[in-house]
């Protein structure tokens, strides 16, 4: 047995072994292998190309058969005392049900379309299942998960070289409406081995044992990490690709030597002109409406119309929420009444926002004005924002200390003037970015909007809110004076969001690049609130840590 | 309840504070009452309001300031509880019409206007099939990756993850469903011959997708909250960190992290948008039921497409499906905060 | 000679001179003064040159001492001093804040701890510790003392262990019954392993973090102040705990109460503020005939 010879010095691991380098190859391949089935998956790489003479397809058969035997002979190798492992006496549960379930699959479909058992069929998967299984579990950890796995990664290996699977191969089930093609499954399949292969691989460059499983388990977890990173990046710089020229088309700016200003100046009895640079700048996507007459049509009036959404919104949601934060928080006594509010918070700040638009659509629109409308959306909006700035603002005050609050009141200072003064400020911070990141949500938001605020799917014009205007009148109050146009807020208006699901709904076709452009602006926006929400946030910690 | 915490709140108070209070809390329920009677009126009431808090402000400030907070807090839960009552009410006549077919009728007609018949039965079919796909991936991916930021990534991997996933919360639905529809949809369309282009499969992927950030920041605020005292004591038995992680950590944040499931099951099923413009609006099971690749309908986007053209029972069997919805997101939040109190006591017990 | 106490272990470090003038002794003579401690036998630990710190923060100064096997050694010290730090580098706990910088050298039995491949696995198994406040895993009692054999691969339970004819139930249950017994809570446990440790009282507790520790079968237990959280009671049968399990364990014990170390400890360390080891010698002498005047100062209660 390994374990005998392995007496020299328990406490320092040696890394640099032959198993190291050979085990370490195997897993750096595998993953390599999981990589090119995402990449082939998604067409960046074609299946049929060719890399260093062969094609990618065969490149998986090739690289699958030779960790497949790699890892059977690193398997075969602890098992013998060539290389030194501390494996454990079984591998345990969790590589036990994935082979099993491997074992079943394969066997399954083996049995079932490969031989053409169409009624026994499933009594072999799961002879199969279980038979991988047991081999897993019953012989030592190093020979049960090497056996599966390597075993996995040759059948693949020899599947695609022998050409059982090839990118024209084609599988219609019985059941179900798709059918899955070779240049589907064979991606899938390397993805899935490879990662499979991988974990193994990384088990056996740690030795196996408990060094083993906990770098075979950072192997996954780490990958998926990666995965989830690379999403956001994917995700983003996509939508950057399809949508940046669209966005920026028509871009026309210029910097002039142009006159700025001029008066009479009565000594020389002449126009004295003062000449100054301006700087003029014309950005048709984001200035322009859609119009017949337009070079570029824009969406204008939907980044307006959000603009002010968002507005009403926090200007609803904010002094309801920070108030009645305050009040549970400072007045009310903890008991059910707090817990029950709490409690409800957080369940309406999950309710579904569709459901926040049926309400608005029972209860706001037949009352303002019987029509979807600007009001309308704020209100929806700003109530579908107040839990969350209850629920933030809370936590915010909650985590100021009750030393500034007993401080405050030995000094013989009121509970509002406490509150206002000393409690307020301190939780400042916390309330902002949650009301910021609030924000980007709404702003984002359009299953409420479709239904109590937008009508027209292309609107040329944007709503006119801000109005100021004043005159003398000759009937009481004799004077006029307005900021808002308060009958704009009572008229349908579009938003960002809104826009892109408009052109989603009139058939992409031809105006997928506009889509895209949108698309793009929209989600500027709203990272660009998430950013400095989360920006805001950690800089808060940082200072507060020191 | 709530009045006798205000009085106790404001304790001793004088008699204009009193009157002040009570003023302006008149005022703001004939705000209420008018708005709900005759919106055009309710202005006056609201000036009155205004005006009585100013001098209120001006003259008594402390208690004043008492009374508007009481006051927020109180409109808070009203227009809480408007929504609730407003849903309920105007889904009566599609029950009064369907009975409890509306949920469990299976047979044609399922949606039908001619007949009057409207089960929600293949959108709740249709719900569930996109929520299990989306769990399927935002479960265990979510859970491996709050393991990773909490647990295993060095200081600056976390620093760049965690915002990162934050992001990923903050990408709007509509963002993702476009993607889906014009990227993901095609996709498979094209790769699988599929015979309709619209699928719950990619609606399932992409509410997994988005579901994904909600997991793995509540589970990952679960797993921070066990006691570093508790893993300090497995290491020392020299268990590896991640036996720790295995055998400690996990099983002592377990709720918690059910607790994040349970809510980003409540995002899935109440996502929208993704849906709304991935699937077909098929009001009707897929055929078999398993096939994934039918582009059917889910409850969200039954109401997101019907609500411009729906009428008299058709329009409330939309605020049927809006109550379905809000009964099961609501129930989904109330057992996670129940699990996550749970856990709280738990590891509160120990010290 | 009162006012070292509450000053700022940076500041003190500066400012050395000043505040220990009585007898013209500096912090800078005083590190290796007294420390030069001889006794029979081989040393389970050597540390030479050992430095820490936290940030900016230089937690603990050139500290050199032996440690002998099967006795127990109290680290003494008033708060702050560097006892606890010290003890933490002992099974490389350290490396689990962040901001720690260790220097210098630690052998067990010879082998260096600090360098690099050191399996903190193996380490660890070799260096049982037991914790100020209790910190039993939310679990039944007999899977907290069998936790540690469990994650080595020595005992395995459960119906995949069944399945396999690999059961160590028994093996379990004669463990847990040993520890129990050694950690003296058998008599108050036996009826109820499968209850969730959460449930048991702070002495009992405690008992528990030191059977689990010890059915992992350490060489060394290191212990920060074990009994500072309990009552009396509690807290004297640990200590006759500890004189007790000195004779299989080196047992390595940091208490801020000078009677517990007096009582229980073959060794005393006295650590003073600063992070200096200031003097090392039998109990006796550290308490009844200290070298140096700041440790005399110390003991009698001038200060600290």
């Amino acid at each position: 047995m390994s374990l005998d010879t392995r007496t020299a010095d328990t406490l320092v691991d040696d890394d640099s072994s032959a198993l190291g380098y050979v085990a370490g190859a195997a897993t750096v391949v595998s993953l390599l292998l999981a990589v090119a089935g995402v990449l082939t998956l998604f067409g960046v790489v074609g299946l049929t190309s060719t890399v260093a003479g062969f094609s990618v397809f065969e490149l998986f058969g090739v690289g699958f058969a030779a960790v497949g035997v790699t890892l059977l002979g690193v398997g075969v190798a602890s098992r013998a005392g060539v290389v030194e492992t501390k494996p454990d006496v079984t591998a345990g549960a969790l590589p036990m049900v994935v082979f099993g379930l491997v074992g079943l699959v394969v066997a399954g479909l083996v049995s079932s379309q490969t031989l053409g058992f169409s009624t026994l069929w499933p009594l072999f998967a799961l002879l199969g299942g279980v038979g991988v299984a047991a081999a897993t579990v019953l012989p030592p950890e190093d020979v049960g998960v090497t056996l599966p796995a390597g075993g996995l990664a040759l059948l693949a290996g020899a599947t695609f070289l022998a050409g059982l699977i090839t990118p024209s191969w084609t599988w219609e089930p019985v059941a179900g409406s798709a059918t899955y093609t070779g240049t589907f499954a064979v991606p899938i399949l390397a993805l899935f081995v490879g990662i499979l292969v991988a974990w193994v691989g990384a088990e056996a460059y740690g030795g196996f044992g408990t060094r083993g499983r906990q770098l075979g388990a950072y192997l996954l977890v780490g990958a998926n990490a990666v995965g989830m990173l690379s999403l956001l990046v994917v995700l983003v710089a996509y939508v950057v690709s399809r949508g940046f020229a669209p966005m920026t088309r028509g871009i026309q700016f210029g910097l002039f030597w142009e006159p700025l200003t001029w008066f009479y100046f009565p000594p020389i009895e002449e126009y004295v002109v003062i000449n100054g640079p301006l700087v003029w700048f014309y950005w048709p996507f984001v200035m322009e409406g859609v119009a017949l007459m337009n070079d570029v049509n824009g969406i204008f009036p939907a980044i307006v119309g959000t603009v002010w959404v968002v507005a009403g919104a926090v200007t609803f949601a904010i002094p309801l929420g920070v108030g009645a934060a305050v009040f549970l928080t400072e007045y009310a006594e903890r008991g059910r009444f707090t817990q029950l509010v709490e409690i409800s918070t957080n369940g309406l700040w999950s309710t579904p926002s569709i459901v926040y638009g049926l309400f608005g659509l029972a209860f706001l629109v037949p009352r303002l004005g019987n029509t979807t409308s600007l009001l309308s959306g704020m209100l929806v909006l700003g109530i579908m924002m107040l839990p969350l700035v209850v629920i933030t603002s809370r936590e915010a005050l909650k985590s100021v200390p009750d030393d500034y609050r007993d401080a405050s009141a030995a000094l013989g200072v009121g509970k509002w003037e406490t509150i206002k003064s000393v409690v307020l400020p301190a939780a400042m911070p916390g309330v902002i970015t949650g009301v910021i990141l609030g924000i980007g949500r709404i702003a984002g938001e359009t299953a409420p909007i479709l239904l109590v605020m937008v009508s027209d799917p292309f609107p040329s014009r944007a709503t006119d809110v801000l109005a100021p205007e004043f005159s003398f009148i000759s009937n009481f109050p004799f004077v006029h004076a307005q900021l808002l146009d308060t009958s704009a807020l009572l008229q349908p208006t579009s938003a960002l969001p809104y826009q892109l699901y408009a052109i989603i709904t009139a058939g992409v076709g031809q105006r997928e690049s506009f889509a895209w452009g949108t698309a793009l602006v929209l989600l500027l926006v709203v990272l660009s609130f998430y950013a400095v929400g989360i920006g805001s946030r950690m800089y808060f910690r940082r200072k507060l840590d020191q | 309840m709530s009045t006798g915490n205000r009085f106790d709140a404001l304790g001793e108070i004088d008699r204009e504070t009193q009157l002040v209070g009570a003023t302006s809390g008149l005022a703001l329920l004939a705000v209420l009452v008018a708005f709900l009677v005759a919106a055009q009126y309710a202005v006056y009431p609201l000036v009155a309001f205004v005006a009585v808090v100013a001098y209120g402000w001006y003259a008594h400030q402390e208690n004043t300031a008492a009374v508007l907070m009481f006051f927020t807090t109180a409109s808070t839960i009203v227009v809480l509880g408007l929504i609730t009552v407003y849903l309920f009410v105007k889904s009566i006549p599609a029950f009064e019409t369907m009975g409890l077919d509306i949920l469990l009728k299976t047979n044609q007609p399922l949606w039908e206007r001619a007949s009057n018949t409207y089960s929600l039965a293949p959108m709740i079919w249709g719900t569930l099939l996109t929520t299990a796909i989306a769990m399927a991936i935002a479960a265990p991916l979510g859970v491996a990756g709050a393991l990773f930021i909490s647990e295993i990534a060095p200081r600056w991997a976390r620093e760049i993850i965690k915002p990162a996933v934050e992001m990923l919360a903050g990408i709007p639905s509509i963002v993702y469903g476009f993607l889906g529809w014009v990227v993901v949809t095609e996709y498979f369309y094209r790769e699988l011959q599929l015979s309709n282009f619209s699928s719950l499969m990619v609606a399932g992927i992409m509410i997994g997708v988005m579901a994904l950030p909600t997991v793995v920041s509540v589970a990952e605020d679960a797993i921070a909250s066990v006691p570093g005292a508790m893993k300090d004591g497995s290491l020392a038995l020299g268990a590896s960190d991640w036996q720790t992680i295995k055998s400690v950590t996990f099983p002592a944040a377990f709720s918690g992290i059910s607790a994040a499931v349970i809510l980003g099951v409540g995002r899935a099923v109440g996502e929208t948008m993704a849906a709304t413009v991935i699937l077909g609006h098929q009001q009707a099971f897929p055929d078999p039921l398993y096939d994934v690749w039918e582009g059917t309908e889910t409850l969200t986007s039954l109401i997101a497409s019907q609500y411009g053209i729906a009428t008299g029972t058709q329009l409330s069997a939309l605020f049927a499906a809006g109550v379905v919805l809000f009964v099961t997101v609501l129930a989904l939040s109330i057992g996670s905060q129940f699990v996550e109190a749970r856990m709280r006591r738990r590891l509160g017990g120990e010290q | 000679m009162s006012n070292t106490t509450q000053t700022d272990p940076n500041a003190e470090a500066a400012n050395g001179n000043e505040q220990t003038t009585v007898v013209g002794e500096t912090n800078e003579e005083l590190k290796a003064e007294w420390v030069d401690y001889r006794f029979d036998g081989e040393p389970k630990f050597t540390v030479e040159d050992l430095n820490v710190w936290y940030g900016d923060d230089h937690a603990l100064h050139d500290i050199s001492m032996d440690i002998p096997e099967k006795s127990v050694t109290a680290l003494i010290g008033p708060s702050g001093c560097g006892k606890s730090t010290f003890l933490r580098c002992l099974n490389r706990m350290n490396d689990r804040i962040k901001v720690a910088r260790v220097d210098g050298s630690v052998r067990l039995d010879g082998r260096e701890i600090y360098q690099d491949g050191v399996d903190l696995v193996e380490l660890r198994k070799r260096v049982g510790q037991v914790f100020q406040s209790p910190n039993p895993f939310p679990k039944s009692i007999r899977r907290n003392i069998s936790y540690g054999p469990r994650k080595h691969g020595d005992v395995n339970t459960g119906l995949l262990a069944r399945l396999t004819g690999r059961d160590d139930s028994e093996k379990e249950e004669k463990l847990v019954e040993r520890s129990l017994k050694q950690a003296a809570l058998w008599d108050e446990v036996k009826g109820r392993l499968d209850d969730n440790a959460i449930g048991l009282s702070g002495g009992q507790q405690q008992r528990l973090c030191i059977a689990r520790a010890l059915a992992t079968d350490p060489e060394v237990i290191l212990m920060d102040e074990p009994a500072s959280a309990l009552d009396p009671v509690a807290t004297s049968k640990i200590e006759d705990l500890i004189v007790e399990l000195s004779e299989d364990y080196t047992v390595v014990v940091v208490t801020h109460n000078m009677q517990q170390a007096a009582r229980i400890s073959d060794q005393t360390a006295v650590f003073l503020t600063g992070g200096y080891l200031v003097e090392y010698d039998d109990t006796d002498k550290i308490f009844e005939n200290p070298e140096s005047q700041r440790v005399e100062d110390y003991i009698t209660g001038k200060f600290g």
